[in-house]
């Protein structure tokens, strides 16, 4: 089977670990500071009260004038949830993390080391501590997963059998779907609320009517298709980080502390001469919040001017000043070869040799494998939008 | 370049026959419920790069739609893959 476990409104409840007492008061993650006005997840009092997740600022302290807004701690979130990921993986369930607060993982293997579904899934619920108000989802398939853990109770886990698959899944709604939101309200208009109504419509009909979004979210409505859960590879802890005296703006500053905390990274000997594949850059900031970017290199690199040069940017971002800085290497990979230039060299005059022995050994090509083994790529029409029309591959007979 | 023997750029002693570039091939690819690739090949996507759509010779019977991904997988691999509306997946190089 497949197990969800769903710990909804993470973000929020990272945030108040600071102030544990917003908690049991009418209070809201706070929007980003540089997107829109929408408030984040918010507590049981402020729901009571009348507030929605994704509600507008202005329309929440109008319905709730004593709503308090909590700073987001983005990087106190991701450290949080990755604590959680490695509890589980301590409890030796190999977890694939779907977003912040929602992974999925198989519960085949552990239910040997457990003796039984329901004790796995409560190890894991255990492995994750009350803190959270986690819960888990499981069934034969990913999506009823993900549905069976939205209705599950904090603490509590929900099995799904196949057989009660349609049955469980009908009275659902269609919120559960990862449809935009004029998708849902096409589909309310047509007076289909439920994944019950829309799996019951023909396949056919739904995708003519709502095109290939359409189609997928009728197959999830089925139940989804049989895809595997796959276990994360977990990631390094190599990090390097520097607080600073007093807070700093300053952007030069900044990239004078990102370059020693760079090298200070690379030099770490949990390195192990490998190279760096996804960094992440995040701050403690003035006023109690926190900000975090990942980034993922094109190529794997050791280069520490390559990678300044790749997180420097993101410093411009920053929302606020900076009271502490931090390099995460995440993702390391085995050190690997560099293909060298060959063409470079054969340009200069100094590479007459090469492209001698370059057209000998296409000779040799030639005679052991024939006529056509060796071509040449000619442009015929570079401006194509379609990637094979823009060149031909030419034999080279001489 | 050179191509692999008697492939499709082999040429017959009456003359030589070109044959296409970066033609795509066709790939297994697992997808997100919003049509992203998951795995291609059996190996997980670390990061959906880029996107774009390509819609071309929609004047002829054999129009062109594809939905592009730039993907880095989970072993370094830099890769191009596109869906083509059809429900066919395939990698390409060159896009």
């Amino acid at each position: 089977m497949i197990a969800c476990l769903s710990i909804p409104g993470l973000e929020l409840k990272a945030a108040l670990r600071r102030t544990p007492s917003l908690g049991l008061r009418p209070a809201a993650l706070a929007p980003e500071p540089q997107g829109e006005p929408l408030l984040g997840p918010v507590t049981a009092a402020a729901e009571t009260a009348g507030v929605r997740p994704g509600m507008r600022l202005g329309e929440a302290l109008a319905t709730c004038p004593s709503l308090a807004l909590v700073e987001p701690d983005a990087a106190g979130a991701e450290l949080a949830w990755e604590e959680i990921l490695r509890s589980l993986e301590d409890a030796g369930i190999a977890v694939e993390p779907a977003s912040l607060g929602c992974a999925y993982f198989e519960t085949r293997g552990v239910e040997r080391l457990y003796g039984g579904l329901e004790p796995a899934l409560r190890r894991a619920l255990a492995a994750v501590g009350d803190e959270w108000d986690a819960r888990i989802g499981a069934a034969g398939r990913r999506f009823a997963a993900l549905a069976a853990a939205s209705v599950a109770r904090p603490g509590q886990t929900v099995v799904v059998a196949d057989a009660e698959l349609p049955q469980f899944l009908a009275p659902l709604p269609l919120t559960l779907l990862p449809l935009e939101r004029g998708r849902y309200e096409e589909l309310e208009a047509l007076g289909v609320r439920k994944l019950g109504q829309l799996a019951g419509l023909p396949g056919g009909a739904v995708a003519e009517r709502l095109g290939p979004d359409g189609r997928r979210a009728w197959s999830l409505a089925r139940g989804g298709a049989a895809a595997r859960v796959r276990g994360r590879r977990p990631p390094a802890a190599v990090a390097a980080s520097l607080e600073f005296p007093e807070a700093i703006g300053n952007e030069l500053t900044l990239r004078r502390a990102l370059a020693s905390l760079v090298d200070t990274a690379l030099a770490r000997p949990e390195r192990r001469d490998r190279f760096v594949r996804k960094l992440a850059l995040a701050a403690r900031l003035t006023g109690g919040g926190s900000w975090r970017r990942t980034l993922t290199l094109r190529e794997p690199s050791a280069d520490p001017e390559r990678i300044r040069v790749a997180l420097a940017p993101r410093l411009a971002e920053l929302p606020a000043p900076v009271l502490e800085l931090r390099v995460e290497l995440v993702e390391l990979t085995e050190p690997m070869g560099h293909q060298l230039d060959l063409l470079a060299a054969m340009s200069s005059s100094a590479g007459a040799e090469d492209r001698t022995r370059l057209r000998e050994g296409l000779r040799q090509v030639r005679a052991s494998t024939g006529s056509g083994s060796v071509c040449t790529v000619v442009e015929v029409a570079p401006w194509s939008r379609i990637p094979e029309a823009r060149a031909l591959l030419v034999p080279k007979d001489e | 370049m050179v191509a692999h023997s008697r492939g499709s750029g082999s040429a017959g002693s009456q003359g030589r026959v070109a044959g296409r570039f970066n033609v795509p091939r066709a790939a297994r690819v697992e997808a997100h419920a919003d049509g992203t690739p998951l795995e291609v090949n059996h190996r997980r996507v670390a990061l959906v790069r880029e996107e774009w759509r390509v819609v071309d010779r929609w004047w002829t019977e054999e129009p062109v739609v594809r939905r592009y991904f730039e993907l880095v997988l989970e072993d370094g691999e830099n890769t191009v893959a596109f869906h083509d509306g059809a429900g066919g997946w395939y990698t390409q190089r060159g896009a």
